[in-house]
This record gives structure tokens, sequence and C-alpha cells, in this order.
């Protein structure tokens, strides 16, 4: 038992993905000194594993899959040793320092043929981290270890052009059980000066009530 | 390229995941073939419907296409992965919405039946395993079953379940332990766990 915690309270609505999320970057932060609720946790979770399996199988829809397939062949995976490579060989060509150790922006990662541009953002209020990858003018934005929005919030994006007020991306998102989460920002970026995230009330808002808490500069 | 593709197959996923991260899109699609069926009825379950199932479903392979390589075999199988990352898009699609309930839920399923008509059902392969998981969630009382079956398939957090049952949060979660627990002890003893 670690304190006072009931050290067998929380791990079975963790392992469900039932807590609320900052309950749940609370137990996170919890299972890192107790081993009970990590064995725990361990253990929920291979029963929690089964529960698809209990319900009716359908295959997937034809119509689905070739949309799926068509998406991804039109935007190739990656491949580390290749982007590590062609990475250096574009800074020696250019003369430029692509990899920026200062601002937002860090480099340059190679897909199969097509380039994403890595856009590292600023976080203000919130732990973890976040980063904007752009390919072929799509941006997709992905967060790690992130504090959660809170009871009854949700994180919204926005894209500022220029001094104009933010636009909403039509985005909301919220964590998973690790602060992470990937969100495809479905508009076109080009002309956006910034990607901002801002906690809303939960269903999103027409205009940021709050200051940012992730910024992304793309300028 | 007929025998490339009859080989990936014959290929593990943990393999086929090796081949994504290097961008082989053949391989993915021996991946969907595999796992895009339990995929959508998990979503499918949880959304209650066909078109915005089929929507997490999409949004979930794409975000596992971009993570390439990612995938770490510690973590669980490829399945539990993907698995995860539906169950995880769902749930964020629910919280898009401002308020929904397992009510609204009810009335959808009735709207659905045309579209559930147009599935195709299969027959899960390895089907002990699945009646055993289904016989241990029925054995469950009632009141542990609710909940876990709201948490997981539903989406909805413990504070949301003791609103919707009128139940301090804690019995919820005091629910969901007991279940949760018992399942445990009933799926180990049919060898159904790993």
């Amino acid at each position: 038992m670690s304190g006072t915690h009931d050290c067998t309270g929380d791990a079975a609505a963790y392992a469900l993905g039932a807590l609320e999320p900052e309950e749940a970057s609370a137990f996170r932060e919890h299972m890192q000194q107790c081993a009970v609720c990590r064995d725990e946790v361990a253990a929920l979770g291979g029963v929690v594993q089964a529960l698809p399996t209990a319900i009716r199988q359908y295959e997937a829809p034809p119509g689905l899959r070739r949309r799926v397939m068509r998406e991804v062949r039109s935007e190739p995976a990656g491949s580390l040793t290749r982007r590590v490579g062609v990475v250096r060989t574009r800074a020696i060509a250019c003369g430029v320092a692509v990899m920026a150790a200062a601002g937002a922006f860090t480099g340059i990662e190679l897909t199969a043929g097509a380039a994403a541009t890595v856009f590292q953002a600023r976080l203000s209020g919130i732990s973890g981290s976040a980063q904007v990858r752009v390919t072929n003018g799509r941006a997709e934005l992905v967060v790690r270890h992130l504090t959660s929005p809170g009871h009854g919030h949700i994180y919204e994006v926005w894209l500022q052009y220029g001094t104009h007020a933010p636009v909403a991306a039509s985005v909301l998102f919220g964590v998973d059980s690790a602060g992470n989460n990937e969100v495809a920002i479905p508009r076109r970026i080009h002309g956006a000066s910034a990607i901002l995230v801002t906690s809303e009330p939960s269903g999103g808002s027409p205009k940021p009530t709050h200051a940012p808490v992730i910024v992304t500069r793309l300028d | 390229m007929f025998s490339q593709r009859r080989n990936l197959k014959q290929l593990a996923d943990e393999d086929l995941m090796l081949q994504v991260r290097e961008g082989d899109a053949r391989a993915f699609e021996v991946l969907f073939d595999r796992h895009g069926g339990p995929a959508f009825s998990l979503a499918y379950r949880m959304c209650g419907s066909r078109a915005r199932a089929e929507d997490v479903v999409q949004e979930a392979f794409i975000s596992l296409w971009r993570a390439g390589g990612r995938y770490d075999p510690s973590r669980g199988s490829v399945r539990t992965w993907i698995l995860s990352v539906v169950h995880n898009r769902t749930i964020d699609s629910f919280r898009r919405e401002s308020r929904r309930t397992a009510q609204s839920l009810e009335e959808g399923h009735a709207e659905e039946r045309v579209a559930a008509a147009e599935l195709t059902e299969v027959t899960v392969q390895r089907r002990a395993d699945a009646d055993g998981v289904r016989h241990a969630l029925l054995q469950l009382p009632e009141e542990q079953r609710k909940v876990i079956e709201l948490s997981y398939y539903g989406g909805f957090s413990h504070q949301e379940i003791a609103e919707m049952l009128a139940l301090p949060p804690g019995t919820v979660k005091g629910r969901m332990r007991l279940g949760l627990g018992k399942l445990r002890i009933s799926l180990d003893e049919a060898g159904v766990l790993p």
C-alpha cells in the first residue's frame, strides 16, 4: 500500500478507461510509486483485453476497407533509417541547419517519397509534449503524456492567420489513459501562422474561452 | 506480385508491422483484413451507429499507418494495440458530444436495424474463447456486469455511470473492481487469459 491511498479503488476503473481524465492522470502518477496498483492494472488489463471478443462480430464493410486503403496509399508511412540519412544529405545540400536547436521548427522527417515537417509546440499551464507534423499541407497534432483537459472539458484546435482571430479547426480531442493522442487536422493549414489548442467545455466553443495551452508556430 | 501477397498473408502480425514500418501498404492491407472486422465490431457495439463506427475505425487505422513502426510488442499483441486505439478513438468521439446518455444509445439502435441487416456477421475463429468470455460476463451479478458494460462498451466514466444509476461514485468503482476480479478468475479457469 502507498500512503493513505486506497490502492484497490481505482485500478479497475482505470483499466476500463472509466476514470475522469484528471483522475486518470493522477492515478498514472500514483502508479509510478505503487507496485500494488501497477500489478493490479496489469492483471485486470488482460481481462479488459478479452472484452472485445464477447460481442457480435462482423466483417469490416467493403467500403470502409476501400477508403482506408485509398488513404493509406496516398500517404506513405515512415522509415526511420531513410529518414535520418536523407535529412543529413538535405542539410549539406541546402547549407541550412535543418535541425534547429532554437525556435519551433525542429526538423524534417522524410517519409517514403514525402517530407514531413515537424514543428515543436510550446505548452503553457499543462505538462507533456506536443508537436505538429505537416505532410503535403496536411497537419497532424501529436501529444504525449499530456495533462487531461479535466472533467467536463475537452481540447479544441484553432488555426491562426497572422493577427486575425483564431479560426476553429473543427477538431475536439481528449487524451487516452497515458495522456497520448494523434489528431488529424482536417483543414489545410496553408497560410496559417500558428496552430493553437485551448481547453473548452465539452462540445467545444465557437471562440476560444481561454488562453491557448498549446501553441505551435508555423512561421 | 501474387506470390508476394501470399507470403505476406503467412507472416505473423509482428512481422507485418515491421513491413509497415518500411512503408509497405500491402502488409498494412493484410493487417486490416485480419483486424478490421473485430475493430469495426467493437466500434459498432460502442457507437450503435454503423456510419460513426466506420468513421472511427477509418480514423484509427490511418493513425496506426502514420504511427508506422511505433508498435511495441512488449505492450501486447497487434490486435490488442489496434483495439485499444479504436476504443480510445471511440471515446474521443463521444467526448465531442456535449451530452450522451445510455437512453440516446438505445434510441439510436432502432434506426440501426436496417444498417445492421446489411452487415455480414462472421463466425469467430476462436469460438471457445469468445463463448468463455460471454459466459463469464453473464455469470456476473447484473449490477457488476452493467457497470462494466457501460464503461467499456458505452465509454462512460464512473462519474457518468454514478449519475445514470443514482449511485455514489465509490459504489460504481467498487462494482467494477468486484466484477473484473470475478471475470479474471473465471477467464483464468477457462484458460482464456494469456
